[in-house]
């Protein structure tokens, strides 16, 4: 029990961190409130209030609000992907970017965008999202799959063949995708700086309403999966013992991950490395102990992307850096790291 | 399971619910308000554009311009630049309080229209054409936009100056070269340059394929131009003339072995606004004098 109350005592300590960085990012920005505070005009829009000129709503609620909260749900489901799949592989290094699940979303995703133009417009915005959502949840899922086929044999994982078959359906994705970008004269495919460095610039909270709803069905199933991750680190066949259906388990978190990695990406293209760094700093705090780790990365993504967002659109006003510079400059050295670590043992 | 389909379900009806809220409202914003036009604040995402809000007097109005808006000079002290239309957001416009955007359909990304349109702003996107029609067309829209109707003279002085261009017995053929940084692109056909070049009496070299490609020594030696033709800025960046005579393939053509390399600013090349006639006049005597 003791154990539990702790983990509380982290969490709420995280979340309360989380608000204290939402609260400075709705300030950041270039819009001038003409000298009313931008949380005077939120309390205003939260509560309806008819004298407010919509501008200063519009910023507020639509730019500010809608963009902090994409960026909180988006960097949860990253982290959390990543600590999953870690669990899965029982390696540190396995993340949706690395073995390659966050290039096979794109593709398919930029695929739905090509196709999706010629009867587009007879269709719900709501579909239109989920379209191009659902295409990037296969292309995340037929990645994993692949990437698990060739890894993994009688519960072991080859994190060599792991890491270059990633390698392997990130080249693919990225020369199909940037093709399609070539050939393409569709708006609508963004450009290839979207793809590769992701941005939260397009947040709505239709957007939004989608990702609560993924990040929702998500976490009622894999949050709780702590301690069978712990258990599946002894090795699959004490985890049988311990009365864990190991493959009902794998199963979840491959089409989870896939789920999550999918929708973040249709949305905000690529943001690398936060499935890598958010659980490798808990780890080092809690060990690998998953019944910590998973639902602290759910609240520490949140933080770390939040963080990267509010700087990205603030550093060089009035344009921002592609928000993937940032987590990659943080991530590239704690990928370097982790590889010195286990050196002996990759 | 059954419990994630009852919490989703419950979500995706909270979400239609507010989905028809969000209607009700927007149907409301469309009823654009009359501005006087002394208060008008103008954005203008488009040099073209913004030379023409300017030639029609409400220069003084413009707020806040894009990257490519380099003409008139003076803007650069009293409006903001915002940036290249392809990474901008849409924060920074809100912050210089516009209370119209004018952009234009060809170059604007979508993700910033969508946040342009329900920002409640007015905003008017207009369909741009790289023609002396098209480019009257836009001057009546833009003036309509501003609330002035006192546009004719601007299309006037355009006829005017295309008047002054000259024929030019054998056409040359002239290919543009956009040169940024290390990445060469040549303009094909249904590009302002393509289209300044027809109307200033050349030919363009490249009638292969639309918009911009990279540049191939191959299609440069096939394309075998007579004239190469730059923006300023570009040559300069490329290393000037004797740059562009080292760029893959030149050597081998018309244009690199006689050394004809011609020159114009940007922004009056491509901006096809109130300053189309006297572009064409301009690359017109630069062919011309290029051709003896």
């Amino acid at each position: 029990m003791k154990a539990q109350s702790k983990l509380y005592f982290y969490l709420t300590l995280s979340t309360i961190l989380l608000v204290i960085i939402a609260v400075w990012s709705l300030n950041t920005g270039v819009y001038d409130f003409s000298g009313a505070s931008p949380y005077k005009i939120l309390w205003q829009v939260i509560k309806g209030d008819e004298g407010l000129s919509l501008s200063d709503k519009y910023v507020v609620w639509d730019v500010r609000a809608a963009r902090i909260i994409m960026a909180i749900l988006i960097g949860s489901m990253l982290a959390v992907s990543g600590t999953g799949l870690q669990g899965l592989f029982k390696n540190p290094l396995a993340t949706g970017d690395l073995i390659g699940l966050t290039s096979g979303a794109t593709l398919l995703a930029a695929i739905a965008i090509v196709l999706g133009g010629y009867f587009k417009q007879y269709l719900p915005e709501v579909v239109q999202f989920s379209l191009v959502g659902i295409s990037a949840f296969i292309g995340a899922f037929l990645s994993m799959m692949l990437v698990y086929r060739i890894s993994s044999s009688g519960g072991k994982t080859n994190v060599v063949m792991m890491l270059l078959t990633g390698v392997a359906i990130t080249a693919i994705g990225f020369s199909i995708t940037g093709f399609l970008i070539y050939i393409s004269k569709d708006e609508q495919l963004r450009d290839l700086t979207f793809w590769n460095l992701g941005s939260l610039a397009a947040a709505t909270w239709t957007k939004n309403i989608v990702l609560v709803t993924v990040l929702i069905i998500s976490y009622v199933i894999l949050i709780p999966k702590g301690k069978a991750l712990n258990a599946m680190m002894l090795g699959e066949k004490d985890a049988q013992h311990l009365g864990i259906n190991v493959e009902k388990l794998k199963k979840q978190i491959i089409i989870i991950v896939a789920l999550m990695v999918g929708t973040s990406v249709a949305f905000s293209g690529t943001i690398g490395f936060v499935g890598l760094i958010v659980p490798y700093i808990l780890r080092l705090l809690f060990k690998s102990n998953y019944a910590f780790i998973l639902p602290l990365s759910a609240v520490c993504g949140s933080i770390l992307l939040l963080t990267a967002d509010t700087f990205s659109r603030s550093i060089v006003q009035p344009s921002e850096l592609p928000i993937g510079i940032l987590t990659a400059l943080m991530g590239g050295p704690i990928f370097i790291a982790i590889l010195i670590k286990f050196k002996k043992s990759l | 399971m059954k419990k994630i389909i009852l919490v989703a379900s419950v979500l995706l009806a909270v979400y239609s619910c507010k989905k028809e809220g969000a209607k009700q409202e927007n149907g409301t914003e469309t009823v654009s308000s009359e501005t006087p036009k002394s208060n008008n604040k103008i954005v203008t995402l488009n040099g073209g554009i913004t030379e023409i809000v300017s030639a029609l007097g409400h220069e003084k109005e413009i707020v806040g311009t894009d990257v490519t808006s380099t003409y008139p000079e003076t803007l650069k002290a009293t409006a903001k630049d915002l940036g290249h239309v392809r990474s901008m957001t849409i924060e920074p416009i809100m912050a210089v309080n516009p209370t119209l955007i004018l952009a234009s359909d060809k170059d604007i990304n979508p993700e910033l229209l969508g946040k342009i349109k329900s920002s409640g702003i007015k905003a008017e996107v207009f369909k741009q054409e790289y023609s002396v029609e098209g480019t009257k067309k836009l001057i009546e829209q833009v003036a309509k936009a501003i609330g002035n109707t006192d546009y004719q003279k601007l299309n006037d002085k355009i006829d005017a100056d295309l008047k002054q261009v000259q024929p030019i017995a054998k056409k040359p053929k002239v290919l543009f070269i956009y040169a940024r940084g290390n990445m060469l692109m040549v303009s094909g056909t249904k590009t302002p340059m393509d289209a300044l070049i027809n109307l200033a009496g050349g030919q363009n070299a490249v009638s292969e394929f639309e918009d911009f490609k990279p540049l191939t020594p191959e299609a440069v030696v096939k394309a075998n131009p007579d004239v190469l033709f730059f923006f300023s800025s570009g040559l300069q960046g490329a290393g000037g003339n004797e740059g562009a005579l080292k760029m893959p393939g030149v050597s081998q053509t018309n244009a690199g072995k006689n050394k004809k390399i011609i020159a114009m600013d940007g922004g009056l090349v491509s901006g096809f606004g109130p300053r189309l006639g006297e572009a064409a006049v301009g690359l017109n005597k630069l062919l011309i004098e290029s051709t003896k």
